[in-house]
């Protein structure tokens, strides 16, 4: 649960305000936490797939169902989509580190650094990963409710009125804006199958850790997003590339403690290494899978690519615009289409033994 | 075997890194900054430059150890960078941006609109949105490099008073972020307070002057009213004090009914507690704002009090105090609202009162809202409670 949280959560919290608000508005908060509910039902479905198919991930079964060149076209598509945002968010971590806190330090320190830490988690396998995940997610998670509890003195009267004075239409497109951040997990959890247990009992505690994380995630959003529209107010909150970071920033306790935003800085790291390792990690089981390329060479050129990638966005809002293209218009459709599909194909092969 | 010579490798790297890379690129020592305490902006003389003011604190050597002082200059430019190279060119120490609490614009550079100078503090991540914002009467040059008779640097002087601006609640605390919150409304007209230097004899206060150009007192009082960054006109006293009733932020404030013709006695309030607020209404079809303040005051004087009453006496002229207290805090109200409709100019914020409150009538009436606010009926309800009159009831009588 805590892994499938920590990948989940990532850095949305720092771009979801900015996401929602845009088509949202002032009530952008509330498409946050639908939004991520959508991927309950996409994470069951995967998880169906691991009691008929044990220890096989979604390229494997995509071959089975599908045909070895369909799966294969399949399996590429998911390399390079996890290979190309990957080294966005490693591109991102550089982009938040330079414009907030340490504009004068080169960029590649952080892409280098950054890039170690994953390299370093990739070879010690997805156990220490996981291990990872569960040692830093709650120290995100409580940054995060300090940060937002430190900002409450901030709050302006009234922002969050009127609610829902434009329908709820406007919902719906946050929610569709929030649904990528959902699919990515889901992805990342169409890689990890092979290592989930099977057996009945395991599987379902696996459906309640789906819950779980999603559930926990978009109500760590919304209040984040939340607490951005009570400081900022909408017009504001969409203005600001990064929002939670401006808080972090305002925060003053009793008028001696301020500006500690950069003290947050080094937990939002590991929120960008647990995301941007979850796209390494997507990237070798995949081609693992496709073309059987595995051990430590492989994954040193990995690291390649996403510094390749990194370095080819050093403008910030390019970068910016290009994750939002990514989010939108491959991953979303890709994992919308891909894993209903397979899953639609493994029920009706299975014919009329289903339950 | 193989992964195992990785994981070495790599923990080694790591470690290379953590000890060789923090703190590598543009580090800087806390000795040699310099802290920027308050920008002021005005403009220049030459065309589309500004005059910009930095006051820092710089420390020195003293007798008893090190003293902090005041260092203020002023340059010309056309952008705030350029002034920020200009000040690096004189000084032997880098400016440090991130302690700045205080924002002064000059009353001219408000007429033209001081949008550009606010981008940079905006966008540039040293700067907090917690700093404050006054409006200069008159330059912000000559507020912040104003000898102060306390000896006090201006800014921090100036910084001090509005925090502990709660005591009298007398002009709003405007910080940059707020005032940014309040541009994205669109409904509702910034409103920013008043600083002036106040020189002995104006403004009912005195003191022992030290020579031509000696030391002086500033003073904050009044507001300036903005459409967007252009400032549009100014609130009186009594007008700034109505808005801060109508705004729910009187924490603490004294009162008197001194100039209300209501009786011989006059009395002055402490507030002890305030709260407003307010209601949209469907008064046969049309709409009107209605504020509702209740407050809680002592009476700290009673003035005209020739003769000695008894309890029951005293209760009715509590009660009656209570009455002309409330015309009182009415009466601000009214002026603040009366220019609100003056001006057309929504600084109260009664838009958005009524989107909040009612949104699909506000859909109606949003676009043509300046017009509108003119004969958008208000009404208002003060109740006044007076707790107690303090250590006597009675006031001493010659009689």
């Amino acid at each position: 649960m805590t892994l499938g949280a920590a990948v989940l959560m990532g850095t949305t919290f720092l771009p979801i305000a900015t996401i929602v608000t845009e088509v949202s508005g002032r009530d952008g908060w509330m498409s946050i936490l639908p939004g991520f509910a959508i991927g309950i039902p996409y994470g069951l479905m995967v998880l169906s797939l691991v009691e008929q198919y044990p220890h096989k991930n979604l390229l494997q079964i995509s071959e089975t169902l599908f045909g070895k060149w369909i799966g294969k076209i399949v399996g590429i598509l998911y390399i390079l989509i996890a290979g190309y945002f990957g080294g966005l968010l490693l591109a991102q971590i550089g982009d938040i580190y330079q414009r907030t806190t340490m504009p004068l330090t080169p960029i590649w320190v952080f892409y280098w650094g950054t890039i170690l830490l994953v390299f370093y988690l990739a070879i010690s396998g997805i156990e220490v990963f996981a291990r990872f995940s569960e040692v830093i997610f709650p120290l995100i998670v409580f940054a995060l409710l300090v940060n937002i509890g430190l900002s409450i003195p901030q709050m302006e009267q009234g922002e969050l009125l009127p609610i829902l004075s434009e329908g709820l239409k406007p919902l719906l497109w946050g929610g569709i804006k929030v649904l990528p951040f959902a699919m990515e997990f889901i992805l990342f959890l169409a890689g990890i199958l092979t290592f989930l247990p099977t057996s009945k009992q395991d599987v379902g505690q696996l459906r309640t850790g789906v819950w779980r994380a999603v559930f926990l995630v978009g109500i760590l959003d919304m209040l984040v997003c939340l607490i951005q529209i009570l400081v900022f107010g909408p017009a504001e909150t969409n203005r600001l590339v990064y929002g939670f970071l401006a808080l972090g920033n305002m925060v003053e306790v009793s008028k001696t403690v301020a500006g500690v935003g950069s003290l947050f800085m080094g937990v939002w790291l590991g929120a960008g290494v647990i995301k941007v390792s979850a796209f390494f990690f997507m990237v070798t089981w995949g081609l693992e899978t496709v073309f059987g390329f595995k051990g430590a060479k492989w994954k040193l050129v990995v690291c390649v690519v996403f510094l390749g990638i990194a370095f080819g966005f050093l403008r910030g809002h390019l970068l910016i615009s290009e994750i939002a293209f990514v989010d939108n218009h491959l991953i979303l459709p890709f994992a919308s289409v891909w894993i209903p599909t397979l899953w639609g194909v493994s029920r009706w092969k299975k014919g009329p033994d289903v339950q | 075997m193989k992964s195992n010579r990785c994981k070495v490798g790599s923990l080694l790297i790591l470690i290379t890194c953590l000890i060789f890379l923090p703190g590598c690129g543009g580090k800087r020592e806390v000795e040699d900054l310099t802290p920027l305490l308050s920008i002021g902006f005005d403009l220049g003389q030459k065309p589309n430059t500004y005059l910009i003011t930095g006051q820092y604190l710089l420390q020195k050597k003293g007798p008893a150890g090190p003293e902090i002082e005041g260092w203020t200059t002023s340059f010309e430019a056309p952008t705030l960078r350029e002034a920020y190279e200009k000040t690096n060119k004189i000084m032997d120490i880098e400016p440090f941006n991130g302690s700045t609490k205080l924002i002064v614009i000059g009353d001219g550079l408000a007429k033209a609109g001081f949008k550009d100078m606010l981008d940079f503090l905006q966008r540039f991540s040293e700067f907090r949105r917690s700093m404050y914002l006054v409006i200069a009467k008159g330059t912000a040059q000559s507020i912040l490099d104003v000898e102060l008779r306390n000896g006090e640097i201006p800014a921090m002087s100036i910084k001090k008073n509005i925090e502990t601006a709660n005591n009298i609640s007398t002009f709003p605390t405007i910080r940059l972020g707020q005032y940014l919150t309040i541009l994205g409304r669109k409904s509702t007209a910034p409103i920013i307070p008043m600083v002036a230097i106040l020189k002995s004899g104006e403004g009912g206060i005195e003191y022992k002057t030290e020579g031509q150009g000696g030391k002086q007192e500033i003073q904050l009082e009044g507001a300036a009213v903005f459409r967007g960054d252009r400032l549009v006109d100014l609130l009186t006293d009594k007008e700034t004090k109505g808005y801060m009733w109508l705004e729910n932020n009187v924490t603490h404030r004294f009162i008197d009914t001194l100039g209300m013709g209501e009786s011989k006695v006059n009395f002055s309030g402490h507030v002890l507690k305030s709260t407003t607020k307010y209601k949209v209404v469907d008064n046969n079809g049309k709409i009107e704002l209605h504020y509702q303040i209740k407050t809680t005051m002592a009476v700290e004087e009673v003035l005209g009090q020739d003769e000695q009453l008894s309890e029951t006496e005293w209760a009715d002229l509590m009660s009656e105090a209570e009455k002309s207290l409330a015309k009182a805090i009415q009466k601000e109200c009214e002026l603040s609202i009366q220019k609100e409709k003056q001006l057309s100019l929504d600084f109260l914020g009664i838009g958005r009162h009524i989107e909040q409150k009612n949104p699909a009538y506000w859909k109606t009436v949003k676009d043509q809202w300046e017009q509108e606010i003119a004969d958008f009926p208000v009404s208002i309800d003060v109740q006044v409670t007076i707790n107690h009159t303090g250590m006597s009831n009675s006031s001493p009588t010659t009689k």
